[in-house]
């Protein structure tokens, strides 16, 4: 769970003396009971794991974070002796954003490391510094880590050079690898047919919108005379994203008084974060349901980036740029999201499934009680890329931006089969079904990832706000398990296509290409450019695998 | 010991013996040998023509210090007292070529390969492709074309540093206070600079400069949304932060200069502007134009401001060589490709810069 909306809940629950003493009386129970009767009540495990520290009762810390690890230990103790791994030593590289991911890994790898007799050793790395990092130990050869954090993007890079470890069946059993959202099965994760990872996260783009301009009855009324006849109502596609955003210039908003505003595009590069969100925008045009592929060609690496569908995804940017605010040529999705759509300007946001809960909780936003979700916006008629038509069928493809992160282990175990044994056994004490619950329901820096997590019964019994977490939740879950998700491609460097496409949409939107065709056949031609560099023939070998071709 | 020779700069003048002369030959040529087998040995198993090496480089870098340290060794060996002096100066220039001279070699090298980090292959050699990749590149001579009125508006900088020199060099009441108070924005790092005033003084819904702008009248102001405005802020944002350092360099030379002069001039009847314009301005060109020259040359290394505030954008507009070679480099792993840009524009500047002071220096002969 992010941060904002633990705080969230924390600041709407507010402690009451009757909370106190219930999460008094139930962590006095839960110290008196012996650990025997602790590891034997499981059904009551994932009740009691999210009792630590209790909804409500300040941020958690690194002894809840090892209280945790103790907890969940059960899963590992079935697999590994006590002891078992004495004198052996790993190192983990993963990230310190907000002082979370590795922080915790710590404090849940504590009673891990005192049960299995190994020691780890840590890399803590800057979100700034890590692509960077991982790029330099791959190509100097220098992978000096046993286990890594890393997001699924990055599989091409380290999966597709086999420098990871393939996951042992036991470790499969272990984690509970069906109990994964639709999206993060298989071919994610997995290389060439054998699996690698182990999932603790999930990742997907969801649609943000101000429920307060579709309750307004003048708005209503002004759609009704200036509209095209449909209901007044959230756009179910980017048809009527369009049309929406169009109609409200000029209009003002409902709720800060100032002007109103629709779609929000990011129009400013974003260290090549900022291509997801043309992708959400092209997805339900450019993903078509009978085939996988929609950013590549998988036979031959041609970039479909200026094919009809994204054409007319930047063309609709275009047509839209002058009804966004003044300064938009020089918003990035940071701005949008946070400086204008939760400080209340605009009213409709492609984000991150947590934008959300930031809605609710960020100091700045003014729009926690207005916000409503849903999946993206589809569209009315799709892009077949091998008929080269439009089809007239309805269409909806949710875009699985970044995919979440994940724990593998690296193939520098592989020749120790303790080692080997040990690192497996650390990745899947990490990814294990009980801890994901715990770290859904407190601040993680992780999102749900596992359908499990989405019962929201024990969500509602640990405290939290059942129609706020299902609005919130059911956006992801709708999107996770969607059959026509957009996956994106797991090659190597696709985050150097996605840095040289935003270069170029920078130069499209500030009209220094003729058209939206034109802008979109530079970026493809940069992608042919780098395909070659990296090497056209791998690539279509790695971009196969990586569809499970 | 010899009374005869150089006494004033040699202590002793040691009798060395020939074979004392031999060995420390030896010593040098046993390790230099050992250092460039041990290297060859580990380029052959890296290229995969011999099929045992070393894990890594550091044996080729341990063979590099034995050598390096024979070598200064051997200068005493061989030479006595006078290898001695040598020893003086020989670490520190075995440092520069380590730590200078072979980095700038294999970036040379590196500048013609095809490395991309993502590559399967790794690096590979491809000519001049990187220079015509270069001579086609529009992002290249775009970024190249804005570094022109970057550098340009250093000699608006200069102007009102001058300006502000003098007035600091005058007899002002607080002038300490002021003096320190103008250092101030010198002390920010560009990149505090980017997000205080950037990011957020220039924040067009909340930040304070927008609301301002709105109060003058300017309805939707935008700071970065047309590329000519936010080219002029990136530059504003430039010149507040380093105008201070041209103002303390000006003022120094300001306060040097000799007052005989300057009284003279007023004793001759010369107005306020005459003596600024025919006596203070000359006398300062020296002054003036390291001021301008240093000044260029930070000027040539912008990349923080832009990178944190515009990304480039829009369109290109506000991108320096930097940081687009930032983005080529870093967010694109291109290596080859980024180290030919950083390389091309090091052999520009240095072009650029001797041709500079070469015009300048006509301005700056002094009486011998």
């Amino acid at each position: 769970m992010k941060v904002d909306l633990y705080n969230r809940i924390c600041a709407a629950q507010k402690m009451s003396r009757r909370q106190v003493l219930k999460s008094g009386a139930a962590l006095g129970a839960v110290a008196a009971m012996p650990k025997m009767s602790m590891a034997a009540s499981h059904g009551n495990l994932r009740a009691e794991i999210l009792k630590i520290p209790g909804v409500g009762a300040g941020s958690p810390t690194d002894a809840d974070w090892q209280k945790v690890g103790e907890m969940v230990l059960g899963a590992t103790k079935a697999n590994v002796s006590e002891g078992e791994f004495a004198g052996v030593e790993l190192t983990f590289m993963g990230l310190n954003n907000q002082n979370l991911h590795n922080f915790l890994f710590r404090g849940f790898l504590k009673p891990w490391e005192a049960y299995t007799g190994a020691k780890i050793n840590w890399i803590d790395l800057a979100q700034a510094d890590y692509n960077a990092r991982l790029q330099q130990s791959i190509a100097t050869g220098t992978v000096d880590f046993d286990i890594i954090e890393m997001g699924a993007p990055f599989e091409g890079d380290v999966l597709g050079k086999g420098l990871a470890s393939e996951m042992p069946a036991w470790v499969r059993e272990q984690i509970d690898m069906n109990d994964y959202v639709g999206y993060l099965q298989a071919p994610v994760g997995t290389w060439g047919g054998k699996t690698y990872r182990v999932s603790i996260d999930g990742d997907c783009h969801t649609f943000s919108y101000r429920k307060d301009y579709y309750d307004d009855a003048s708005m209503a009324e002004a759609w009704a005379a200036e509209g095209d006849g449909s209901a007044w109502e959230a756009p179910k596609t980017w048809q009527m994203v369009q049309k929406h955003t169009k109609f409200l210039k000029g209009k003002t908003d409902p709720l800060t008084g100032l002007d109103a505003y629709g779609y929000l595009d990011p129009l400013k590069g974003w260290g090549g974060f900022g291509f997801y969100f043309l992708e959400s925008r092209a997805t339900a045009y450019a993903k078509h349901p009978g085939d996988p592929a929609w950013l590549f060609d998988p036979d031959t690496m041609k970039p479909r980036v200026n094919n009809p569908a994204f054409v007319r995804a930047i063309q609709d940017v275009l047509d839209v740029m002058a009804d966004q605010p003044a300064d938009q040529i020089n918003a990035d999705p940071g701005t949008t999201g946070f400086q204008e759509f939760l400080a209340g300007t605009g009213s409709m946001l492609s984000w991150w499934g947590d934008i959300g809960s930031s809605a609710r909780t960020s100091d700045t936003s003014v729009v926690g009680d207005v916000v409503g979700f849903s999946m993206l916006p589809g569209s009315d008629d799709v892009y077949n890329n091998a008929t080269g038509q439009w089809e007239n069928t309805p269409n909806e493809a949710p875009n699985m931006a970044y995919i979440g992160w994940g724990v593998y282990v690296m193939a520098t175990v592989d020749g120790d089969a303790k080692k080997h044994k040990a690192a497996w056994s650390a990745a899947a004490h990490l990814g294990g079904k009980d801890i994901a619950l715990w770290m859904s329901a407190y601040p993680s820096g992780f999102q749900p990832y596992r359908n499990s997590q989405f019962n929201y019964d024990e969500w509602e019994a640990a405290g939290y706000d059942r129609a706020f977490i299902q609005d919130y939740l059911g956006s992801n879950l709708d999107s996770y398990n969607h059959p026509n998700a957009a996956i994106e491609p797991r090659i190597p460097g696709i985050f150097q296509y996605y840095s040289v496409a935003e270069d170029e949409l920078a130069k499209t939107y500030a009209g220094q290409y003729a058209s939206a065709q034109e802008g979109a056949d530079a970026i493809a031609a940069a992608w042919d450019k780098i395909t070659d560099q990296i090497g056209r023939e791998s690539q279509i070998k790695l971009y196969k695998a990586s569809l499970g071709m | 010991m010899s009374t005869q020779g150089d006494l004033l700069h040699i202590v002793t003048s040691d009798t060395i013996s020939p074979r004392r002369v031999r060995a420390g030959r030896v010593l040098v040529w046993v390790a230099g040998l050992g250092f460039l087998g041990v290297a060859a040995w580990q380029i052959l198993f890296a290229s995969g023509r011999v099929p045992w090496g070393f894990d890594n480089w550091r044996p080729v870098l341990l063979a590099y210090l034995v050598w390096a340290t024979a070598l200064c060794a051997a200068q005493v060996i061989v030479r006595g007292e006078a290898g001695k002096r040598t020893l003086f100066i020989l670490p520190a220039v075995l440092f520069v070529v380590s730590l200078v001279v072979f980095p700038l070699l294999f970036g040379l090298y590196i500048s013609f390969t095809d490395w991309n980090l993502a590559s399967q292959q790794g690096m590979q050699p491809n000519g001049l492709n990187n220079l015509r990749q270069m001579w086609n590149d529009a992002f290249f001579w775009n970024a190249l074309k804005n570094m022109v009125y970057y550098v340009l508006a250093v000699f608006v900088e200069y102007a009102i540093a001058f300006g502000l020199a003098l007035l600091l060099n005058a007899q002002i009441r607080a002038r300490k206070f002021f003096r320190v108070t103008f250092l101030l924005p010198l002390m920010l790092s560009p990149v505090a600079v980017s997000w205080m005033i950037g990011k957020s003084m220039m924040e067009i819904r909340f930040g304070p400069l927008a609301r301002l702008a709105r109060e003058l009248g300017w309805d939707r102001p935008s700071f970065f949304g047309s590329p000519e405005v936010a080219r002029f802020m990136i530059m504003a944002m430039d010149a507040w932060t380093f105008i201070p350092f041209m103002m303390i360099m000006l003022l120094a030379g300001l306060q040097a200069l000799p007052k005989e002069v300057i009284e003279a001039s007023k004793v001759d009847g010369a107005s306020a502007w005459q003596s600024f314009w025919e006596v203070i301005f000359p006398l300062m060109l020296p002054v003036s134009v390291t001021a301008i020259v240093i000044r260029v040359i930070f000027k040539l290394k912008l990349a923080d401001i832009i990178i944190n505030v515009t990304s480039g954008g829009p369109g290109g507009a506000t991108d320096s060589v930097t940081s687009f070679i930032f983005r080529e480099y870093r967010d694109r792993s291109n290596v080859g490709y980024g180290t030919l840009l950083a390389m091309v524009y090091l052999v520009l500047i240095i072009i650029f810069v001797t041709l500079l002071l070469k015009v300048v220096a006509r301005f700056m002969e002094r009486p011998q």
